[in-house]
């Protein structure tokens, strides 16, 4: 690899080492160690990252034993070995009982024991005739002090010590008081420890040359720190090169859920156009689902197969007067609307049947009573429908309808209206409109559009109540009714084509889906 | 709304002229009609099938190849037809053929119409078409058979008068179509496909309608089945009785007059039928028809010219009515109009000025920027459910928005949660939606379920509409908006999620005490009922193990949900 390349992503652990040794030097932790002042970590970082730029290679390894200080044995260098404290609590206190002893020193009864078996054969301690323990000669007690002396250079050189830094005594005694497994009750945990020597490679060489040219000396600062920016350290100091082209994290944000901000989209345009929000329950009788709708009681649209029924309870406990004696006669014989109406007997138990709302167009119904004139109002509006779920159907979905009241609205008002959704809304280019049929409008039209990706669909279809929809109500001017279907622009929005999609539990689907274009 | 097949030779030859597939897409707008694409060449090279999508379920006289046609060729300058064969009340038409419907069908299926086809053979296409009309009538218009039916029968083959009547199941056998042996009329609702399809019409009734010769030879069970033998006709039969029963006269009657015009409109003769019923109906005891029993309906030029938005006189309507085959009249600024033989849609005033718009046709009516000022505004829980969703976002959650139907497994069990008081479907179409869902932390447990995958720390929230039991309501329910989110990773603990709630509802603006819980979908003694001015809007905690293990997840998991309603 070029050796210029290699230089940026060069870490100072590496700098350093590639500018004190040369190709070939034998090198490990020691040696960095005691030259560049690296702790153990430090040094084998160095060596693993420059050996992944195949600028060191390994040369050998050998294997030793190390010893390593217990928190016992720095314990027994603190507050004495039990040995030290036995000799210590007799030569103050004069002979005494064993387990007295252990009871004062707080040291277990075996632990006493051996240490009094060790100190009596060097001549220490001794037992009087009537069994209690003495002080014989204080001045033969070596083994303690050669124990005192091995943990105390432990303890200097960092808790560790090399089996090759010891003389024959102490390997004597190390190999008496160390332990390989359950060293928790000894003072050294023996192991054995590889020792790696590795080299730098001649590519090295090429780099080092290039670092010495380039002034680089390993020392550059790193992060901006908070001491550094108040000590105003970093004056004259440089500072380390990143390498900015390294990936980046990745960061899992807080974000909205595109479909619902395209669906909030379609709610601002629509505000912005003068049309205030209706909203609704999820629960609906057959009154305001499709009677107060003039759909006959009969209508295949009611059906068991179309509109999902509540089961508990399955009624509701009334309906709303005078509307409900109104809707009656005007399916029945027309009432006061100039119609003839259906001409059956309308059912006043049926029509308190709970139901999932299954049109938007409810909501509308709903907001007449209390409508005002002129007033323009829309609702999206989530619907069920017995229907099998497949990509292009959902049990549970979203329409989007509304209504104008006003004294001169009309079906070239209504056009006008169309027109605007097609422009402002699904950003149509050309926009026709054809004869349509819906139970409670009459006339009735379908709005179809261009859409620059999707071509000719129809995005909805509107019309003016029907008398015998709005008259019941108590609203006497004309009212014009739209629904628009935005799920296909949606589905376009999201770069999807599947509507089950738009509701997707898979949190990684939902975090990665883009925003709504532009 | 029906989909029919029309034979191109036949509906081209109808419309007067050929048109190409733009123009016919056009012009088939005008009878609220789609193009629905092409079938196959038919068998005896009659061309190709044109299939077509009807929309509207008031004008079954669409349905139909004539039907159809002759809209395309009335609105396309081509005169109102006249069909001399109707009669009328005071004025009958003579008839040489004799229907006698007995007291003793009066309770069951009252009303039968009729009319004989002569003059020519019947040709396949135009067989086919029948057929197809009288599927399509049946079905739609006649709810499934309900209301209508209609059989055709071989004319050589009846002794007239015929009797329409009701008899004991077991009274009468005979050879129906599809079978090579007598049955009962109690054999025949119980082994014949047909029998068991539409059997339910009638099988509550202790006797069954027939339709037999004055030799007590069978036509038909209607609404049924047909006799194997007089009810069934081929290509080439000349003579040909075609007949509706049903429950309603008016239906009975528009759907006699529709068939009628079809074949009169394919040149062929049609023959009055004379009905003498034994009790009364709407239309009197002896009726001939094919009848013209519609009334004129009325409608004010200005009502016209104000729903249009455009000045039409009288004069300009009777123009535009007649291009969609409705002769009309002036009297003044009134316009009277008679219904089409073959049509009965004109319930309101309004009927008529939809006809006058597409009679005119759309490009005439030249859309309008609305006048009227209004302040659009969203609704209050839209915009504040918008400000949660914000702080939501900035505590670093991700929006979710899922189905509002589930499982009982979802909702219930997998929840730790009593069904007590949650919304039960009662014909679900699967058991995967057979419950509202009660709460939005079903779908966050679903998607912590499906997405172990997905890198941690899961920050989750829904903010959406629930729904459950409430005897207090109207409706024996609720539809509250809620804010769910959810927490899981390793550390995802109880304080973590008090955190969150005591940012969120500081933004909202609400001061709040908690409360330990005891919702069995939170660890007790780390779960908090929220309450703002003593009122419970909401619980937190740590999700139960038993509810994680429910749905899989090996993940702490934390969630809340919260009543947006109760805040507003």
């Amino acid at each position: 690899m070029d050796p210029r390349s290699l230089l940026k992503g060069l870490h100072p652990l590496e700098i350093k080492v590639l500018l004190r040794y040369s190709p070939g030097e034998p090198l490990n932790v020691a040696t960095l160690a005691r030259d560049l002042g690296y702790v153990e970590g430090h040094a084998n970082q160095a060596q693993a990252w420059l050996s992944s730029k195949a600028l060191a290679a390994e040369t050998g390894r050998t294997s030793m034993t190390v010893y390593e200080l217990t928190p016992l044995g720095r314990s027994w260098l603190e507050s004495g070995s039990p040995e030290e404290r036995l000799i210590a609590y007799l030569a103050e206190h004069g002979p005494a009982a064993l387990p007295a002893v252990c009871q004062a020193l707080g040291i277990e009864q075996k632990d006493a024991g051996s240490a009094f078996g060790r100190l009596s054969r060097e001549g220490v301690l001794a037992m009087t005739p009537d069994k209690l323990v003495a002080v014989a000669d204080a001045a033969k007690s070596r083994r303690t002090e050669a124990l005192r002396a091995l943990l105390a250079k432990a303890a200097a050189d960092g808790g560790m010590l090399d089996d090759a830094a010891l003389d024959a005594p102490e390997r004597a005694l190390m190999g008496e008081i160390a332990k390989k497994r359950g060293a928790g009750d000894a003072a050294f945990r023996a192991a054995e420890r590889e020792t790696v020597t590795w080299a730098l490679t001649e590519a090295a060489a090429a780099v080092s040359a290039l670092l010495r040219e380039e002034g680089v000396s390993g020392e550059e600062l790193g992060a901006v720190t908070q001491e550094m920016l108040e000590s105003g350290s970093w004056k004259g100091a440089s500072f380390r090169s990143y390498n900015i082209r390294s990936r980046p994290a990745r960061l899992i944000p807080g974000r909205r859920n595109p479909y619902v901000q395209f669906l909030e989209s379609v709610k601002d345009k629509l505000v912005s156009l003068g049309f205030e929000e209706y909203d609704g329950g999820l629960v609906e009788t057959e009154f305001w689902n499709g009677d107060a709708l003039f759909m006959p009681q009969f209508h295949s649209a009611r059906d068991i197969h179309d509109v999902y029924y509540v089961a508990n309870p399955t009624k509701a406990a009334s309906i709303e007067e005078p509307y409900l004696s109104r809707v009656a006669e005007t399916h029945e014989n027309g009432g006061a609307t100039g119609s003839r109406g259906w001409r059956y007997g309308f059912d006043r138990e049926f029509t308190k049947r709970l139901v999932l709302r299954s049109q938007g167009t409810v909501l509308s119904a709903r907001q007449l009573p209390k409508a005002s004139v002129p007033g323009k109002y829309f609702g999206i509006a989530r619907c069920f429908r017995y229907d099998k779920v497949d990509a292009t159907h959902l049990s549970d979905f979203y329409q989007t309808e509304g209504i104008v009241l006003g004294e001169d609205v009309n079906l070239r008002t209504l056009l006008g209206f169309l027109e605007m959704f097609a422009v402002e809304v699904a950003g149509a280019k050309e926009v026709k409109y054809v004869p349509g049929y819906f139970p409670f409008t009459e006339p009735s039209v379908e709005v179809h559009i261009r859409h620059p990706v999707l071509g000719w669909f129809e995005l909805g279809g509107a019309g003016i109540f029907r008398p015998e929809v709005t008259e019941p109500l108590g609203v006497s001017v004309p009212v014009l009714a739209w629904g628009i279907g935005i799920d296909r622009m949606a589905l376009m929005a999201l770069g999807l084509n599947d509507l089950r999609e738009l509701f997707s539990y898979d949190i990684e689907n939902v975090r990665l889906r883009r925003a709504l274009q532009k | 709304m029906p989909k029919i097949e029309v034979n191109e030779r036949l509906f081209f030859e109808l419309v007067g002229r050929r048109m190409e597939d733009t123009e016919l897409e056009a012009a088939l707008e005008t009878a609220k009609a789609e193009l629905d694409g092409w079938g196959e060449d038919s068998a005896d090279g009659g061309g190709r099938l044109i299939k077509i999508e009807l929309n509207d379920t008031n004008r079954p006289d669409l349905w139909s190849t004539a039907g159809i046609a002759r809209q395309l060729r009335v609105r396309d300058g081509g005169t109102i037809p006249e069909y001399p064969f109707f009669s009328r009340e005071g004025d009958e038409r003579p008839s040489e053929y004799t229907l006698l419907v007995d007291s003793s069908i009066q309770k069951l299926r009252p009303y039968m119409a009729g009319f004989v086809i002569a003059g020519k053979p019947i040709d396949d296409a135009m067989l086919r078409d029948a057929i197809q009309t009288q599927e399509k009538l049946c079905a739609n218009f006649g709810r499934k058979r309900r209301v209508l039916s209609m059989g055709m029968y071989r004319i050589d083959l009846i002794k007239w008068p015929i009797s329409y009547k009701g008899v004991q199941p077991d009274a009468v056998s005979f050879v129906p179509l599809q079978m090579d042996e007598p049955m009962t009329l109690r054999r025949i609702l119980a082994e014949h496909p047909k029998g068991k399809e539409y059997g339910h019409i009638i099988a509550d009734s202790p006797t069954y309608p027939i339709l037999v010769g004055a030799d007590d030879g069978v036509l038909s069970m209607a609404p049924i089945i047909n006799s194997a033998d007089i009810g069934a006709v081929q290509v080439g039969d000349r003579d040909i009785l075609v007949e509706f029963s049903g429950t309603d006269m008016a239906t009975v009657a528009l759907a006699t007059s529709i068939v009628a015009c079809d074949f009169a409109d394919a040149g062929y003769e049609i023959r009055p039928l004379r009905v003498e019923y034994d009790f009364d109906t709407p239309f009197g005891r002896a009726v001939t028809f094919p009848y013209y029993y519609q009334t004129p309906a009325s409608v004010d030029a200005g009502r016209i010219s104000k729903l249009l938005g455009e000045s039409i006189g009288p004069e300009k309507a009777i123009e535009a009515l007649a291009r969609m085959g409705v002769r009309a009249e002036a009297h003044g600024q009134h316009v009277r109009a008679w219904p089409p033989e073959y049509r009965d849609d004109f319930i309101h005033a309004v009927d008529l000025v939809e006809d006058v718009m597409i009679g005119r046709g759309m490009a005439s009516f030249k859309p309008e920027r609305p006048r009227d000022f209004t302040i659009g505004r969203l609704s209050p829980i839209e915009s504040f459910t918008r400000k949660a969703k914000d702080v939501m976002v900035g505590l670093g959650y991700q929006e979710m928005i899922y189905n509002y139907l589930g499982s009982g497994k979802d909702y219930i069990e997998r929840m730790n949660s009593s069904a007590d008081s949650i919304i039960r479907i009662s014909n679900p179409m699967t058991e995967n939606f057979e419950y509202v869902r009660p709460s939005i932390l079903p779908g966050l447990l679903q998607s912590a379920s499906v997405s172990s995958k997905a890198p941690y720390p899961h920050r989750i929230f829904e903010a959406g509409k629930v729904a459950f039991l409430d005897e207090a309501q109207n409706y024996g329910t609720s539809t509250r908006q809620r804010l769910g989110f959810l927490c899981s990773h390793q550390m995802a603990d109880y304080n973590e999620l008090a955190g969150v709630v005591s940012a969120l509802l500081y933004y909202l603006g609400e001061d709040y005490t908690v409360e330990d819980g005891d919702d069995p979908r939170f660890l007790h003694g780390r779960q908090a009922r929220i309450l703002v001015q003593g009122v419970n809007i909401g619980v937190f905690g740590e999700l139960h193990p038993a509810v994680l293990e429910n749905w899989g997840i090996n993940m702490p998991s934390v969630a809340c949900e919260l009543d947006l309603d109760s805040l507003l």
